[in-house]
C-alpha cells in the first residue's frame, strides 16, 4: 500500500473539492450546466462531524462532473476504494421525457440501472423543456414527471425534483440545494464509517510485525483530507493531532535505526509552513517516514487547518512548543546533522511562524488572547534572537555583543552544538584568520563609565577554545596535555579571547606565520580562537541555505542590524504582553547597541525604562550594571541634571555593589558638577544618600515665643566628606496644618562626614504645637538638593525604597502659653501709711530660668519707691520653712547655697536687674516704699464706728519682668498693697457727772499685724471744752507705755468739761475739733505686715506721732423744737412689712427772730435712712406745718419698710433749716428696734 | 542541578537571592529571578488561565527554556519563591517538596522578631539551611 503514497500525493493535489457526478441521460447537460454551477459554492450545509454531531458549513466547494468525464471513468475498482475520498459524494440524473411510452419504455429501465448501485448517493433531476404556453407539452411533463416520482420516490425519501427550463421555481433550488447536501451527507458519514472502520482495524494491528505506519498514514490522511474537503477542518485536525501523536510513538519506539534525515540541501530553513516541501514519497523510509521532515510535514498540515479555522494564536502557541520539542529532537540528532543545523533551523522557524501569523493576525481577538499571542511572538523573537547570537559568537562576533545580564542567561546556559568532529579550519583562510584575529584585537572592550571595573559576565556555557579543540581532539588522543598547556599560555577561562594579550598573539605567530603552513595544521594542533571562529564560519556557509541569514553573519554590521531587529521585535511584542520585565530588560540590549553606534539620545531613553523597572523593585543587583550606563550617556549628551541625578543614585546603592574607589569616583562627578558653571542651578532629589532625623530622646521643648537650637542627626551616604553651603530644614506643625512649613536654616557651612553627623540648626520662635521635620534641602556648589527621606536613626537603608513614611515622632515641642513667672505680694496685711515701709515682692519662677532678667517697677498715685535706700533680696523664705518641716536639717545647708550671693540691689532707671542666683529659686524682693494720705484721721462715735474706707489706703504698683534668653517673655502685673493708719479711734462719754465733768472715753483699735505701744497721749480740746483743772490734756490716770497686741483695742479716759465761757468769744479763731495725739511706737515683722520704720533711718526715734481728729458736742441748752420718735403700734417689725414711722413735733418756744425763715408756720424735714436696711415709700423731704406759736405741734408720717432683720438703727428725722444745738431730741442718742425676719411663706410650697 | 533559589517580596522587591553556581555569574540569575516575575505577575492577574493552580501555592514550571527552567511557589502572603534548576528533568514532586521546605525555612527566617518585614533576609541560618535544602535536594534527584 506504501507504494500508493505517490499516487496518494498526487490525487491530494489534484483534488480540493467534493465532486458530485452528473449523470446526463437525456444531453441536458449544456442547457442546465450554467444553472447547477450558479448553485455552487453550497451557500450552506448542514453536515454531521465525526462525532455524528450536525455542522453548519458555509460555502461549501464542490464540483460537478459529468459521469463520461475521463477522471472518473478511468479509475480502477481498488484505487476508488482506496481513495474514496476523492469519489462523487452524489449523483445527480439529468432526465428529459415529454412521452409517457417512452418514459415507460425506454427511459425508466435505463434509470433503474443507474440507480441500482447501492453505494452512491443518487437524485433525479427531471428537466422540462415545455414551453408555458404549449399546454399539451406541459401537461404532458407533468404525466411523465408523475409517473417518475411514482417509480422512484420511496416513503421514507423523495428522490426526484422537477426543473422548467422555461421558468424556473424558486422553490426548484431549495429541493435541489437540500437533495445534494442531502446526498453529500450520507456519502460523507458513510465514508467515515469506513474509514474509522479500517483505521480501528489497522490500530489493533499496531504491536504486531504487520504494522505498517504509511497504511496508517494512509487511511488516517484520507479520513482527514475528507474532512478537509467537507470543511470540517475541526475533525481533520483532530486526525492530524492523533497521526501525530501516532507517529510520535512510532519512532520513539526502541528497536528499529531510523534515518533521523535533515541532511539535504534545504533542510537547514524549516518546511513549517510548507506541506508539500518534498513529496512523502522521497522521505518514506521501510514502513514510515523519516522523522525529520515528516514531523514539520505534519506540522505544516496542522498549521494550514488552523489559518482555515482563523486560529493564528493557536498556530503561534503551538508552532512554539513545537520549535523547542523540534529544538530538542535535533539535539540528539545534532551528531548527524551539519554544523549548527539546530540553531539555523530554529531561527528559520522562528522567523516563518513569526511572520505567518502577524500576517494573519486581526487584532480583534480578546485582550487577553492578544496579550498571550504577542508574548508567544516576543518568546518566538526571543529565541531566534538567542539562536542568532551563537551563530555570530560562534564566528566571532561574540566581542561585540553586550555582556549583559539578559545576554549572558540566555548564552551563559545553553550548551555549545555537539557536531560529532568540530569543522576543521578549510584551506587557505589565512586570510580569514587574520582578518578575524584583527576582529578579535581590536575589539575594544568597553571601559564602563567611572572605570568601574566588573568581571564581565560569560557568553559561553564553557570556553569556546577548549570545546572546540575537545571535539577536535578526540579525533586523536594524544595532545591532551599540549591542550592544557596551550589553554594555559592563551589564559582562556571562560572569556577566553578577552585574554588573548598581544604577548601571546606574538608566540602564536611565530609557530603559525604563513600559509604555507597552513597545510601542515594537522589534527593534533589545537585551533587558535580565530581558527575556531574561522572554521565555524565556513561550516555554517555550508549548513545556511537562507540568503537573507547567510547576509547577515556575513559581516559586523549585516549582525548588528539583524540582532536589533530581532531585539526590538522581541521587546515591542513583549511590551504588548503580559511581560513587561521582558520588554524593559530587552530595552537594554537596545539601549546598548544604539550607545555603540552613536545614538545617545535613544539609549539614554531605553536606559531610562530600564532603571525605572530595576529601581522600582529595588533589584540593586541589576540596576547597578545598568546605572553607569545611563550617566554615560547623560554626561555624553550633557544632561546635567540628568547626570548629577544618576550619579546620586549610583551613590545611594547598597555599599557592596560598588568599590569605595568608585564610590569616591562618582562622588567627585557630583562635586565637579555642583562647582561648575551650570547655566541653571540644578534641583536634585537625595533623598537616597542624604538622610535625616531627630535627636533620639523626648522632643526639643521650647516655651512659647522662646527660639531654640535644634539637633539634627543627618546621615550621609558619601564616601567622603562633602562639603555643603547650607543646610537648612522645614518644619511642620502636626497640629495646625493650616501653617504650612516653617523653614528653619543652618548659620554656617557643614562638612557631612560619610556617616552620621549632628547639626544643630537655629530655631526662632514659634507657634504652639508639635512639629516633625519635613524636608532637608541644602546647596552643593550650584546645586540646589533635598531630600525627603527620614532615617529611622540608623544608617540609610536602601531597601526602603518604597516607604517614604513621613516620620511621625515629633522633634520639637513648642508649649502652649502659660505663666512662666509669677510675682505677687509677700505680705497681706496692711503696712503703715506715711511712713517709710519695705514692700515685698515674692518672684517666683515657674519652671523657667530668670536668668539675665530685668524687674521695671512703677508706682501708682501716692506710692513712692525711696530710691536713697538698697533693696533686700534674699530666697523665699516660705519655701525654705516648708522644706525645713518636710525633711531634715540637711535640706536647710542645701538651701543656704547662695550665702555669699549679693543680697543689696540698686534700682537703676526704675529697673532692677535680678542677680544670676535667683535666676531658678524663688525670691522676696524687699523695697522701701511711702505711701502717703494727707488727710487726717478722724475718730468715730462709738455708737456708730465708721471704720476708714479700705480704698483709701490701697496703693498700687506696676511691674513688669523681661525675661528668657533674650528677654523675650514680658511678664507684667499690677499689685495692690494695703496701706493703713496704726489704729483708729472711736469715742463716747463714758459718764456725765453732776458737776459737769464729762468722762470721754477714746477706744484705740489696732489696725496692724504688729504690736503697738502708746508712749503717750493728750487731747488738744476745741472750743467750748476744757479740761477739767486745766490740765495739759493727759488722760486721767496715766499708765503709759501702753501695749496694744494685733488687732485689740485699748482705751484711754480723759475728763473734761463744757466750757461756759467760750460761747462768747465767738470772733475767736476757734478750734473745730479736738485733736488727740498720740506718741507711739511699733514693733513688727516686714514679712507679717506693718513694721517700724525706724529702722529705715538710723539715729531717728523709734516713736512715732499720729494725730486723730474727734468731733465732740455741746448739749442742747437751748432747745426750740423737740422732735419725739413716736413709738411703733405694734411691737414687732417684720421685714417686708410695711410701717409708718412718726415723728411728733413740737415748737417749745415763740420764734420771733428768724428772718430767713420765708414761711414761718412751715418746717423743712428730712428723713435720713441707712438704704440698705430701710425703704422709703415716698418722700423722704419736705415742709410740714407747724405755725410759730408756742406749744403748736405737728406730726410727720413717712412710710417705710425694713429689708434686714435685727437690731438697726431706725431712719432718723432731720431738720436741716434749724441748728442743731436748738433741736431737742427724744431719745437724745441714736437708738435701735427690733426687726424680725419675715415669716415664712408657704404660698410656693408645692403640696406633695 | 539548581543553579539559584530566590525570595520575592510581595511588592516584586528581592529578599534573598543565591546562587550555587561556581562562576561568578550571579547577575544573571538575578535577571532570570527577575524576568520570571513576569510569568508570576500574569499567573495570579489572569486566574482564568490559571484555574487549576489557583488554589495552590505551587505555581509549577514557570519558565520553560532551552536551557534552564524556573519553577516558582507563591505563599498566602504573596512572597514569592522561585528555583532555577538547569536539570531540564525534574519530577514536580521534589520540586514540590523542596518549595515546602523552602517555604518553611522562609516563615522561620522572617519570624524573628529583629527580622524587618520585607527587608533582605540576612541571616546566615536561613542561608545554612536553604544551602541544606539544596544539597538535599540535589541528592534526591542525583539518587
Amino acid at each position: 500500500m506504501a507504494n500508493y503514497l505517490a499516487q496518494f500525493q498526487a490525487i491530494k493535489n489534484t483534488s480540493d473539492r467534493l465532486v458530485v457526478a452528473v449523470e446526463d441521460v437525456s444531453d441536458l447537460w449544456p442547457s442546465v450546466k450554467e444553472g447547477l454551477e450558479k448553485r455552487l459554492p453550497l451557500k450552506k450545509a448542514s453536515l454531521n462531524n465525526k462525532t455524528r454531531n450536525p455542522v453548519y458549513v458555509e460555502n461549501l466547494q464542490a464540483e460537478f462532473i459529468l459521469t463520461t468525464d475521463s477522471r472518473l471513468r478511468s479509475r480502477f475498482p481498488q484505487e476508488q476504494y482506496l481513495f474514496w475520498f476523492r469519489e462523487p459524494y452524489a449523483t445527480i440524473v439529468l432526465v428529459s421525457c415529454e412521452d409517457l411510452d417512452e418514459f415507460k419504455t425506454i427511459l425508466k429501465p435505463r434509470l433503474k440501472l443507474i440507480v441500482q448501485n447501492e453505494e452512491r448517493e443518487w437524485f433525479i433531476v427531471f428537466v422540462s423543456k415545455a414551453h408555458p404556453n404549449n399546454d399539451q407539452a406541459t401537461k404532458n411533463a407533468k404525466k411523465v414527471y408523475a409517473r417518475l416520482e411514482v417509480d422512484f420516490n420511496t416513503r421514507k425519501r423523495e428522490r426526484c425534483c422537477k426543473l422548467d427550463l422555461n421558468g424556473v421555481d424558486a422553490s426548484f433550488w431549495e429541493d435541489f440545494d437540500f437533495k445534494i447536501v442531502e446526498s453529500i451527507r450520507n456519502t460523507l458519514d458513510r465514508r467515515a464509517q469506513f474509514y474509522e472502520e479500517e483505521i480501528r482495524k489497522m490500530s489493533e494491528q499496531r504491536l504486531m510485525p504487520v504494522w505498517n505506519f504509511c497504511n496508517f498514514f494512509i487511511l488516517k490522511e484520507s479520513l482527514a483530507f475528507m474532512f478537509e474537503m467537507a470543511h470540517l477542518h475541526e475533525d481533520s485536525l483532530r486526525e492530524y493531532d492523533e497521526l501525530e501523536l501516532c507517529y510520535i510513538e512510532t519512532v520513539s519506539t526502541p528497536g528499529k535505526q531510523r534515518d533521523f534525515g535533515g541532511l539535504e540541501h534545504g533542510d537547514d530553513q524549516a518546511a513549517l509552513l510548507k506541506p508539500g516541501f518534498k513529496p512523502l514519497s522521497q522521505i518514506v523510509q521501510d514502513d514510515s517516514f523519516r522523522e525529520f521532515e515528516f514531523r514539520q510535514y505534519l506540522f505544516a498540515r496542522q498549521v494550514k487547518l488552523l489559518f482555515r479555522l482563523g486560529r493564528p494564536l493557536e498556530v503561534v502557541m503551538r508552532g512554539y512548543s513545537f520549535i523547542i520539542s523540534f529544538s530538542k529532537t535535533l539535539a540528539l540528532h545534532e551528531n548527524t546533522l551539519p554544523f549548527c543545523l539546530r540553531e539555523v533551523w530554529v531561527i528559520s522557524a522562528c522567523l516563518a511562524i513569526i511572520s505567518s501569523t502577524s500576517s494573519t493576525y486581526d487584532g480583534l481577538a480578546a485582550p487577553d488572547n492578544e496579550k498571550e499571542f504577542y508574548r508567544l511572538h516576543g518568546d518566538l523573537y526571543s529565541l531566534c534572537r538567542i539562536k542568532f547570537m551563537r551563530l555570530a559568537y560562534l564566528i566571532g562576533y561574540g566581542v561585540e555583543i553586550e555582556k549583559s545580564p539578559v545576554n549572558s542567561a540566555s548564552l551563559s546556559m545553553l550548551p555549545w552544538p555537539k557536531p560529532s568532529i568540530w569543522p576543521a579550519v578549510p584551506e587557505d583562510a589565512s586570510a580569514k584568520v587574520l582578518a578575524k584575529e584583527k576582529l578579535i584585537l581590536q575589539a575594544n572592550p568597553r571601559m564602563k563609565h567611572f572605570n568601574i571595573q566588573r568581571k564581565q559576565l560569560p557568553l559561553e556555557p564553557s570556553s569556546l577554545l577548549r570545546e572546540a579543540n575537545r571535539r577536535r581532539a578526540s579525533l586523536s588522543v594524544g595532545n591532551l596535555s599540549e591542550l592544557i598547556d596551550y589553554r594555559q599560555i592563551d589564559g582562556s577561562g571562560i572569556d577566553g579571547h578577552q585574554k588573548f594579550s598581544p604577548s601571546t598573539t606574538n608566540s602564536m605567530s611565530r609557530t603559525y606565520s604563513g600559509p604555507n603552513l597552513e597545510s601542515s595544521l594537522s589534527l593534533d594542533r589545537p585551533m587558535r580562537i580565530s581558527e575556531v571562529h574561522v572554521a565555524a564560519e565556513h561550516a555554517l556557509e555550508n549548513t545556511v541555505t537562507d540568503p537573507d541569514l547567510l547576509k547577515s553573519l556575513s559581516s559586523l554590521e549585516e549582525f548588528e542590524q539583524k540582532y536589533m531587529e530581532l531585539t526590538k521585535g522581541a521587546a515591542d511584542n513583549y511590551h504588548h504582553s503580559w511581560w513587561k520585565r521582558h520588554g524593559v530588560a530587552l530595552d537594554g540590549e537596545i539601549a546598548a547597541l544604539c550607545f555603540k553606534h552613536g545614538n545617545y539620545d535613544l539609549a539614554a531613553k531605553s536606559y531610562e525604562k530600564v532603571c525605572a523597572l530595576y529601581a522600582g523593585e529595588g533589584w540593586q543587583d541589576l540596576l547597578a550594571e545598568v546605572l553607569p550606563n545611563l550617566a554615560e550617556c547623560q554626561k555624553i549628551l550633557n544632561d546635567q541634571a540628568g547626570y548629577l541625578s544618576s550619579c546620586v543614585r549610583l551613590l545611594s546603592l547598597e555599599d557592596g555593589l560598588f568599590l569605595a574607589k568608585e564610590r569616591q569616583a562618582f562622588q567627585l562627578e557630583v562635586v565637579r558638577l555642583a562647582h561648575s558653571e551650570m547655566k541653571h542651578p540644578v534641583p536634585l532629589d537625595v533623598s537616597s544618600l542624604i538622610t535625616f532625623s531627630g535627636n533620639p530622646g523626648p522632643p526639643l521643648q521650647l516655651c512659647d515665643g522662646d527660639p531654640g537650637t535644634l539637633p539634627v542627626t543627618v546621615w550621609s551616604g558619601f564616601p567622603d566628606d562633602i562639603t555643603l553651603e547650607s543646610l537648612s530644614l522645614t518644619l511642620t506643625n502636626t497640629l495646625n496644618t493650616d501653617e504650612g512649613v516653617k523653614t528653619i536654616k543652618s548659620s554656617d557651612a557643614h562638612i557631612l562626614k560619610p556617616g552620621r553627623n549632628v547639626i544643630k540648626l537655629d530655631v526662632p520662635p514659634q507657634k504652639p504645637g508639635s512639629y516633625v521635620l519635613g524636608v532637608l534641602t541644602g546647596q552643593i556648589g550650584n546645586l540646589r538638593f533635598r531630600s525627603h527621606n527620614f532615617s529611622k536613626g540608623g544608617p540609610q537603608d536602601n531597601d526602603d525604597f518604597m516607604s517614604y513614611e513621613k516620620p511621625t515622632r515629633p522633634v520639637l515641642k513648642v508649649l502652649k502659653p502659660r505663666t512662666l513667672v509669677d510675682i505677687s505680694a509677700a505680705v497681706s496685711s496692711a503696712l503703715l501709711m506715711n511712713e517709710l515701709q519695705w514692700l515685698g515682692l515674692i518672684v517666683k519662677p515657674i519652671d523657667y530660668s530668670l536668668k539675665g532678667s530685668l524687674l521695671s517697677i512703677d508706682t501708682g498715685p501716692g506710692l513712692m519707691i525711696d530710691e536713697s535706700h538698697t533693696i533686700d533680696i534674699n530666697e523665699y523664705a516660705k519655701t525654705m520653712e516648708d522644706k525645713v518641716h518636710a525633711h531634715d536639717s540637711n535640706t536647710i545647708t542645701e538651701n543656704n547655697t547662695h550665702p555669699l550671693e549679693p543680697k543689696q540691689l540698686y534700682i537703676e532707671n526704675g529697673k532692677i536687674a535680678l542677680p544670676d542666683w535667683a535666676s531658678d529659686t524663688s525670691t522676696t524682693l524687699w523695697f522701701p516704699v511711702h505711701a502717703i494720705d494727707d488727710r487726717m484721721a478722724r475718730a468715730a462715735s462709738a455708737d456708730s464706728p465708721h471704720r476708714q474706707n479700705m480704698v483709701d489706703g490701697m496703693r498700687t504698683i506696676a511691674l513688669k519682668l523681661e525675661f528668657g534668653a533674650f528677654r523675650n517673655q514680658i511678664f507684667e502685673r499690677t499689685i495692690a498693697v494695703h496701706f493703713t493708719d496704726p489704729f483708729y479711734v472711736t469715742t463716747r462719754v463714758a459718764n456725765k457727772c453732776n458737776d459737769g465733768t464729762l468722762l470721754l472715753q477714746a477706744t484705740i483699735h489696732s489696725q496692724v499685724k504688729a504690736t503697738l505701744c502708746l508712749y503717750d497721749a493728750w487731747l488738744d480740746l476745741q472750743a467750748g471744752f476744757v479740761h477739767v483743772r486745766k490740765e495739759n490734756g493727759r488722760p486721767v490716770s496715766s499708765f503709759f507705755p501702753l501695749v496694744i497686741s494685733p488687732s485689740s483695742t485699748a482705751g484711754i479716759l480723759f475728763s473734761i468739761c463744757i466750757d461756759n465761757m467760750a460761747i462768747a468769744d465767738q470772733n475767736e479763731v476757734v478750734q473745730a475739733e479736738s485733736i488727740l495725739n498720740v506718741m507711739y511706737g511699733i514693733s513688727g515683722d516686714r514679712s507679717n505686715g506693718a513694721h517700724s520704720p525706724t529702722s529705715l533711718k538710723l539715729g531717728s526715734s523709734d516713736k512715732l506721732f499720729f494725730k486723730v481728729a474727734i468731733a465732740l458736742q455741746r448739749p442742747i441748752l437751748d432747745p426750740c423744737i423737740a422732735v419725739g420718735f413716736v413709738p411703733f403700734s405694734s411691737n414687732c417689725l417684720r421685714v417686708g412689712q410695711l410701717i409708718n414711722m412718726k415723728w411728733r413735733v413740737e415748737r417749745l418756744k415763740d420764734l420771733e427772730a428768724s428772718p430767713s425763715s420765708s414761711c414761718k408756720d412751715e418746717v423743712l424735714y428730712e428723713v435720713d435712712a441707712n438704704p440698705e436696711i430701710w425703704m422709703i415709700a415716698g418722700r423722704t423731704m419736705g415742709h410740714a406745718l407747724l405755725s410759730n406759736a408756742r406749744g403748736s405741734r405737728t406730726e410727720i408720717t413717712v412710710t417705710c419698710m425694713p429689708l434686714v432683720s435685727g437690731h438697726v438703727r431706725p431712719p432718723q428725722l432731720g431738720l436741716p433749716a434749724m441748728d442743731d444745738a436748738n433741736i431737742s431730741c427724744n431719745p437724745p442718742g441714736p437708738h435701735l428696734v427690733c426687726v424680725l425676719p419675715p415669716t415664712l411663706s408657704s404660698s410656693y410650697c408645692i403640696p406633695a | 542541578m539548581i543553579a539559584s533559589v530566590a525570595v520575592v517580596g510581595h511588592q516584586n522587591n528581592p529578599l534573598y537571592l543565591q546562587s550555587f553556581t561556581n562562576a561568578n555569574d550571579a547577575l544573571k540569575l538575578h535577571h532570570i529571578v527577575h524576568c520570571s516575575l513576569d510569568v508570576i505577575d500574569e499567573r495570579v492577574n489572569n486566574p482564568k488561565r490559571s484555574v487549576s493552580t489557583l488554589n495552590e501555592s505551587y505555581l509549577g514550571l514557570l519558565y520553560p527554556t532551552e536551557s534552564y527552567k524556573v519553577y516558582g511557589y507563591l505563599s498566602n502572603t504573596k512572597a514569592k519563591f522561585l528555583v532555577v534548576t538547569t536539570d531540564l528533568d525534574v519530577k514536580d514532586a521534589d520540586i514540590r517538596s523542596f518549595f515546602r521546605r523552602f517555604h518553611a525555612a522562609y516563615v522561620d527566617a522572617v519570624s524573628n522578631p529583629f527580622h524587618v518585614p520585607e527587608k533582605k533576609i540576612v541571616s546566615r541560618t536561613f542561608a545554612q539551611r536553604v544551602s541544606g535544602i539544596v544539597k538535599a535536594f540535589a541528592a534526591g534527584t542525583n539518587g
